[in-house]
């Protein structure tokens, strides 16, 4: 009860505080001016080293709280009490100094090497002196994501940190995002690493996502946020780092940390960005041989030179995405001010995609009872629509008619005439030749099928800190992250008759995810002689309700009542509209001891105990896990030479729990079809012995710093154990259920992470910093169902295979090979056709084996220039693509074969051994769903140029612009590829589900970004 | 202090409670038994579905069943056209979707219904369980019956069929006196999308099943099937005797299955030996089966009859090869149930039974004659006069257009008209030669009777995939099962070993089934 009463206490003080927060800021706009009689003071900081600017170091009057920060020369302006005379200068990285205010005056600041404090936040939003960690983690500063335009933040992330996996969304703007660190570790779950903004975790819920029969990416929750505000990011890549988020950072956290006001004057920064996508990765194809009789299949032998040839390109139109963003910060020593605003739009290269986003962001923080109370808080609101956000898969597709399409017939014709009456329906129906069920005339799919996805999204935070003394500070957060979804999908009548009802086909769901979170930590921290001691003691309260709403879809068999009317009272009594819902209570309770003596050694030691809803009446519902950490810093101890300026050991150990998903316990009955008076059974037993799921985490580490920190290395071992898997199975045929649940499996992913930064030259005029990531990881499915050796997870999906299994990796696959004789000969049927095996054996694992991500930014006066290169490196991925294309005679392979009058094979057909075949009998055998998929495996391995920025620093004064500064830059993405086997992008993903890794069927062909970038501060 | 006492309390409050947790985490959009008890559903609701479930769609019905009887073939190169079709089995879901959808939920249902005393209730869950496993059974011999959801083991015995058809009989007594204790209850009205709740329609139905399992078990265990036969044929509630007794079942608004993969997949259309008999025959159920082909050059052998079949276990080069062949008439798209025992079957089994001398059949000519009657009446055909006199037309050769290796002769030279002087094999061969024409989409009892009589004579396979591993079917001859599911072979491998020496013979699709006795029919 108690809570329910925070909850509503922190709701109603929110709102006070955000009128009180709007009103000073209105002020603050108006320009009301804070100072009385004050000297005004201009200067210039600079580097020690090398006499570069120090840009954006902090200036304040000592006692007095009035700064400032120095602009892109370095240089800045102060007003300086009558009663106050020394300046404070601080920079990150360098030592603060403390000089008597003098105009003009030029400040030399010494680097800090020795110290190398660098301040991070950890888990709970917890600051950190990086020095005393004991596990890995690694910050990538919010310009570095900025500099490619990406309109997703964690598309620029790939690479820029060693340990995540990201694959990027084949879907265009707004799709989801799949990231991994550390491997994975969930049987059934996605292991996708817990997000959270300012300390609190984030919703990141994924619906729908497709596969071989279609489908449409729904998005996730991660392109609502606007890349401008981001200022930081860490990576906390291991359950030891975040086990303080409990399980719910089992997969590791990026922790996102947001602008803020600053103590100065107010600062307006405005940046535009311009970009062009085009499709760089159709596949190849043959636009000479037609098909015979009008069939579907283009395996004519006789060659024309006459067939259209262009509508396949043609077909795709050049994206565009404009981002214009503004922010204004501003700030006294009391309260400070963030707002920012965010319009992006985006055509997509598929014709009639759409997305447009708007976001708002105000952050502020106010100083109370003589600074010892702080309250601020942050709202973030972002506003979504997608429109046709393209699909994969064989059902209402546009890319398979239009690849497949054979090559003697007007695809114009089709493309003007998409639909044509039908005189006795009088209704519009699609024109298409084939009624096959993949194939669709593409414009029909464009014109007629429309899709819309919408999200609008709050999320709203209140923290309060309170100094109870010099040791001990109390916080208390609260946090609401509300969105409400629309799914909108429509399915016009006459389309292709195997997916669409004859009056039309409707998916339609409207929802909201809510996720209320809050905690209290008491901090401490104190100092005895050599001994320092950094505690914390908390407790958290997180209630999550997710896809709360309805969903209908029109029933297979009866469609709608009224063709292409798409309303809930257009259902038939067949279809089920659905009440959904799924939420959970998690609650938690916390403490973490850190004790460091004379700051060489320190211990770090976590617990946490969850309560968690999911785990109801199987009596392990309360379950405490912990973490234990050792740091030695090695240049403290012991001397090192002058070259070493920091070295560092690090170990620790964790166990984290994770609970089960909603619902599983106690399963009732739920309604059926035929008028209500069917309802399904749920097939379960009441399951009450299920635990939760156990990681076990270890990692050592060693960070080295040289040449005063000019160079940086980070190195990491990880060992992770995961057990105790929730998976839900089928139960035995005969035993009486459909399904039942286990908690089963060991999973083992270890790994190395490297890391080294360098910054080769550094001089006025020039400097070059480099960074390296590199990454590898191992998994093993040590055990999947003891009693079961022969179990697997995963199953045939139409001519593959990615399966979990014992003994083997996650995501292994499986696939027909040809059959073969012992001299590895293709053995030939009677009809001189390839066989293929009788069981699909392994072809690979789709996971790559390292990845390596090299990053350079350089500057030369005013220019400056940065490029990103990313190499994943092993494993295989698979093309179902091309097996179709194969079949249907359509690509490139098999028309260069028809002039070559046959393929060459290494085959035997009875004792007599084959080294040509005829193109059609062995493609059209080896093709399509079904065929030998062994063609169609390739090596995964790719390096690309990711990211290139190249720019320039308008001279503002020069022109005499009322601006501080400004710059210029082009921008690439994904320009090309160093090196690649595979037809299409394997980092790009159709689905991000856990059995569709690293395959395509008819999804998205990639694409390369291009464009022009501003950035304008006034 | 007073602030940190404070703040601790908050910590405390926060963590220590736990009693909403069960209800937080139930859905509150799913049925509570408490509200399922209302009007009955608990009991009542599952059956709809399980109805529904008692025939398969593609793969466990078209692919299988349809197939193997020649009623209908696919143009559709699945697989590389090695599949099921050329006996080399790729789909065997059958078991496996009926332990799901009907088995499981009957466990329910008599689990409930023991618990809330509701016998009635549980007699019928049993009886959607002897007909869904009488089929499963016609497929794989021994199943999963007796032991079903009785053990925690993960492993569970199969039932030997001389025993399985032992506790059908047995079974269909305690229900058949269950139903007439309560001939008027009314409970079942709801739910019933077959016969409206009337009791006395099911008691017809469990005595028509009855001897309907009685003639499948008639050579190898004659004397258990002329008693379990005559028991039939003397009950006093009567058999389906007449087409307004037909045992259908409703759609619940799904789409007729074979319309919805002939018409909308394009996946499977009339079989070659449907045209070859039909057509031989000028059997007018034809045009009430299928649409004419849609190239006019396809039946050039037969422009009077403008139809064209598919030979099942054909030479397929893709799909568009055959894809202008008869599909099935669209009059199905409009079907709203589905037949599963009509009034036919019931004189052809009749007449079977007369053959064979059983007390009550009647005469062999009379239960035929009328057996096709209410076949054309059922079917909305005419000209069944002339039809059941012509006694020269026979069932004509096929030709492939696409591919003259899948051309046959037709073996069988059976005509229509009744001849008292023919033999008695003759006689059975006209009986079951009819009755396959009526199963027409519910092929299940066609092709026990294929493997049990050899009647029909249908074509062989063209092309025969079937390889040692699955089993070899000789050139000549027919699948005679299908292995146990794979889910089985991997999860309950002692059960499936088990199972496989109650079969008498290798887990193989060339393996006999316990009535398929291979002697001959008398």
């Amino acid at each position: 009860m108690i809570k329910y009463i925070i909850k509503l206490l922190f709701i109603n003080f929110k709102l006070l505080l955000s009128m009180r927060q709007l009103i000073t800021m209105l002020c603050l706009l108006v320009g009301i001016s804070w100072a009385s009689a004050q000297t005004k003071i201009t200067g210039t900081v600079v580097s020690a080293d090398d006499g570069q600017p120090a840009i954006g170091a902090t200036v304040k009057v000592k006692g007095a709280n009035v700064g400032s920060i120095t602009n892109m020369d370095g240089a800045f302006t102060i007003n300086v009490p009558a009663n106050a005379n020394t300046l404070v200068f601080s920079y990150v990285g360098m030592t603060s100094i403390e000089l008597p205010a003098q105009n003009g005056m030029i400040v030399k600041m010494q680097s800090d090497a020795k110290q190398m404090n660098e301040v991070v936040v950890t888990a709970l939003g917890i600051k950190r002196d990086k020095k005393t960690l004991t596990y890995a983690s690694q910050q990538v500063g919010g310009d570095e994501l900025r500099k490619a335009s990406s309109l997703n933040f964690m598309d620029a992330l790939s690479g820029q940190a060693a340990g995540i996996d990201i694959k990027t969304s084949s879907s265009g703007a707004g799709g989801s995002t799949k990231a991994i660190l550390r491997g994975n570790k969930s049987l059934s779950g996605l292991s996708e690493p817990l997000y959270v903004i300012d300390g609190i975790p984030m919703v990141n819920n994924k619906h729908d996502q497709p596969g071989s029969y279609g489908g449409t990416d729904s998005g996730d929750g991660l392109s609502q946020i606007n890349p401008n505000d981001i200022e930081s990011i860490n990576i906390l890549k291991g359950a030891n780092a975040s086990i303080l988020y409990g399980s719910l950072g089992a997969n590791g956290v990026v922790l996102i940390t947001t602008k803020k006001g600053k103590d100065a004057k107010v600062n307006v920064s405005f940046s535009s960005s311009l970009i062009f996508e085009k499709v760089s990765q159709l596949p190849d194809f043959q636009y000479s041989y037609g098909a015979v009789d009008g069939a579907d299949r283009s395996w004519s032998s006789t060659k024309s030179d006459s067939y259209q040839k262009d509508y396949v390109k043609n077909f795709f139109q050049t994206g565009l995405n404009t981002v214009n963003s503004i922010s204004i910060t501003s700030g006294g020593p009391k309260t400070q001010l963030y707002f920012s605003y965010a319009n992006t739009t985006a055509k997509g290269t598929m014709p009639t995609n759409t997305y447009n986003k708007n976001n708002f962001t105000f952050n502020s923080s106010t100083k109370l009872l003589n600074d010892k109370m702080t309250v601020s808080s942050g709202i973030i609101f972002a506003q979504e629509t997608t429109k046709n956000r393209p699909g994969a898969g064989y059902y209402n597709n546009p890319l398979t008619g239009l690849y497949l399409f054979p090559r003697e017939r007007d695809f114009n014709s089709y493309k003007t005439n998409y639909s044509v009456l039908d005189g006795n329906r009088n209704l519009n129906v699609m024109n298409w030749f084939s009624t096959e069920e993949k194939q669709n005339n593409p414009y029909w799919i464009l014109n007629e099928d429309s899709k819309l996805d919408k999200t609008k999204r709050v999320i709203a935070n209140l923290k309060a800190s309170y100094d109870i003394s010099k040791h001990l500070k109390f916080e208390i957060r609260g946090n609401i992250d509300y969105a409400d979804k629309l799914q909108d999908y429509r399915y016009a009548a006459g389309s292709n008759t195997v997916d669409v009802d004859a009056t039309g086909k409707w998916v339609y769901a409207s929802y909201n995810d809510q996720s209320i979170y809050t905690d209290g930590i008491l901090n401490y921290n104190n100092k005895f002689g050599d001994l320092s001691v950094t505690g914390l003691l908390g407790a958290s309260y997180q209630k999550n309700t997710y896809s709360n709403g309805m969903s209908a879809n029109s029933h297979s068999g009866t469609g709608l009542i009224y063709p292409n009317y798409f309303a809930l009272q257009n259902l038939p009594p067949e279809a089920i509209i659905q009440s959904t819902t799924d939420r959970s209570i998690k609650q938690g309770a916390f403490a973490n001891v850190q004790l460091g003596y004379k700051d060489m050694v320190y211990l770090d030691l976590s617990g946490r105990n969850d309560w968690a809803s999911t785990l109801a009446l199987t009596g392990n519902d309360s379950y405490f896990y912990p973490a234990v950490g050792f740091t030695g810093i090695l240049s403290q101890m012991v001397k090192m030479p002058e070259a070493i300026s920091f070295a560092k050991v690090r170990a620790s150990w964790s166990n984290t729990a994770n609970d089960v998903p909603f619902n599983k316990i106690v399963k009732w009955s739920t309604v059926g079809s035929a008028s209500g008076i069917s309802y399904n059974y749920p097939g379960v037993a009441p399951f009450t012995y299920l635990k939760p799921e156990m990681i076990t985490s270890n990692e050592i580490g060693t960070e080295w710093r040289f040449l005063g920190g000019r160079i940086g290395v980070e190195f990491t071992y990880y060992y992770d154990v995961s057990k105790d898997q929730f998976v839900e199975v089928p139960a035995s045929s005969g035993s009486g259920y459909d399904t039942q649940f286990l908690n089963v499996g060991k999973l083992v992913n270890k790994g190395v992470e490297l890391t080294i930064n360098a910054e080769p030259f550094k001089t006025k005029n020039f400097s070059w910093k480099t960074s390296v990531n590199y990454s590898a990881n191992k998994n093993k499915v040590v055990e999947l169902i003891a009693s079961d050796p022969n179990y697997v997870i995963g199953g045939n999906d139409e001519g593959f295979t990615s399966l979990i299994k014992a003994g083997g990796s996650f995501n292994d696959l499986y696939i027909y090979h040809f059959l073969r004789n012992s001299a590895g000969q293709i053995v030939l049927d009677a009809n001189g056709k390839p066989q293929k095996d009788g069981t699909q054996t392994y072809a690979g694992n789709l996971n790559s084996k390292w990845n390596l991500g090299w990053s350079n930014t350089v500057s030369y006066k005013d220019f400056f220039m940065s490029v990103l290169i990313t190499g994943k490196f092993g494993g295989v991925c698979i093309s179902k693509t091309q097996a179709f294309l194969d079949n249907y005679g359509v690509s490139k392979a098999t028309g260069d074969a028809r002039d070559l009058g046959y393929v060459a094979v290494n085959a035997i057909q009875g004792t007599t051994a084959v080294t040509q075949m005829d193109p059609a009998a062995y493609y059209s055998t080896v093709g399509d769903r079904n065929g030998v998929m062994e063609p169609y495996v390739y090596s995964r391995t790719n390096v690309r140029l990711s990211q290139l920025s190249i720019g320039y620093n308008i001279d503002v004064k020069k022109l005499r612009l009322p601006l501080q500064d400004a710059s210029v830059s082009l921008v690439g993405r994904d320009l090309f590829f160093f090196y690649k086997k595979a037809p299409f992008d394997p980092e790009s993903a159709m689905s991000t589900s856990n059995s569709a890794q690293s395959n395509e069927i008819f999804s998205m062909p990639s694409s390369m970004y291009y464009g022009l970038n501003l950035k304008v501060n006034f | 202090m007073k602030k940190l006492i404070f703040a601790i309390l908050i910590l405390i409050s926060v963590t220590a409670c736990t009693s909403d947790f069960v209800s937080e985490n139930q859905n509150p959009y799913t049925l509570s038994t408490e509200l399922l008890l209302q009007d009955n559903n608990l009991l009542g609701g599952s059956f709809p579905r399980m109805f529904t479930n008692l025939s398969g769609v593609q793969v466990d019905d078209n692919l299988l069943n349809d197939c193997f009887a020649r009623q209908m073939a696919t143009g559709s190169d699945f697989a590389g056209g090695v599949n099921n079709t050329t006996y080399y089995p790729t789909w065997n879901t059958f078991w496996r979707e009926r332990a799901y959808t009907i088995m499981s939920k009957s466990k329910f249902v008599i689990d409930k219904a023991k618990e809330y005393n509701v016998p009635i209730f549980e007699n019928w869950a049993k009886l959607v369980r002897v007909l869904v496993m009488s089929k499963a059974t016609a497929i794989y011999g021994p199943v999963i019956y007796s032991k079903y959801g009785t053990t925690t083991s993960s492993t569970i015995l199969y039932d030997k069929e001389s025993d399985l058809y032992n506790t059908f009989f047995a079974q269909l007594d305690t229900i058949q006196t269950a139903f007439k204790d309560k001939a008027s209850y009314t409970g079942f009205k709801k739910f019933d999308g077959c016969y409206g709740g009337d009791m006395t329609m099911w008691s017809r139905l469990i005595n028509s099943l009855r001897l309907r399992l009685a003639i499948r078990i008639s050579k190898v265990a004659p004397e258990l099937a002329k008693n379990q036969g005559e028991k039939a044929l003397a009950d006093d509630a009567g058999l389906i005797d007449d087409n307004k007794y037909n045992f259908t079942t409703s759609l619940i608004g799904d789409k007729f299955p074979l319309a919805m993969i002939s018409l909308e997949w394009d996946d499977t259309r009339m079989d070659a030996a449907m045209e070859s008999i039909l057509v031989g025959l000028n059997d007018n159920r034809i045009s009430k089966f299928f649409q004419p082909a849609t190239d006019n050059t396809l039946y050039s052998d037969h422009p009077a009859y403008p139809y064209k079949g598919i030979r099942n276990g054909a030479y397929i080069a893709n799909k568009d090869q055959h894809i202008k062949f008869s599909k099935i008439n669209s009059s199905f798209t409009s079907m709203t149930s589905r037949k599963h025992f009509t009034a036919a079957e019931t004189f052809f089994l009749k007449a079977e039974a007369a053959l064979r001398g059983w007390a009550g059949a009647g005469d062999a000519k009379t239960d035929y004659e009328t057996g096709v009657r209410l076949s054309f009446a059922d079917w909305g055909a005419g000209g069944v006069d002339a039809y059941l006199a012509d006694a020269t037309s026979k069932p004509i050769n096929y030709i492939d257009p696409k591919d003259a290796r899948n051309n046959f002769t037709s073996r069988s030279t059976v005509t229509v008209a009744w001849n008292e002087a023919d033999s008695p094999e003759l006689k059975l061969e006209k009986i079951i030669t009819q009755k396959w024409i009526n199963t027409f989409t519910n092929s299940m009892e066609a092709w026990v009777d294929m493997r049990r009589t050899g009647y029909p004579k249908l074509p062989f396979n063209a092309r025969n995939d079937s390889n040692d591993s699955w089993g070899i079917i000789a050139p000549n001859d027919f699948i005679k099962r299908m292995p146990f599911t794979p889910e089985e072979r991997t999860s309950n491998a002692a059960g499936v070993a088990d199972a496989t020496t109650k079969l008498g013979g290798a887990d193989k699709i060339s393996t006999r089934l316990w009535w398929d006795t291979g002697a001959s029919n008398f």
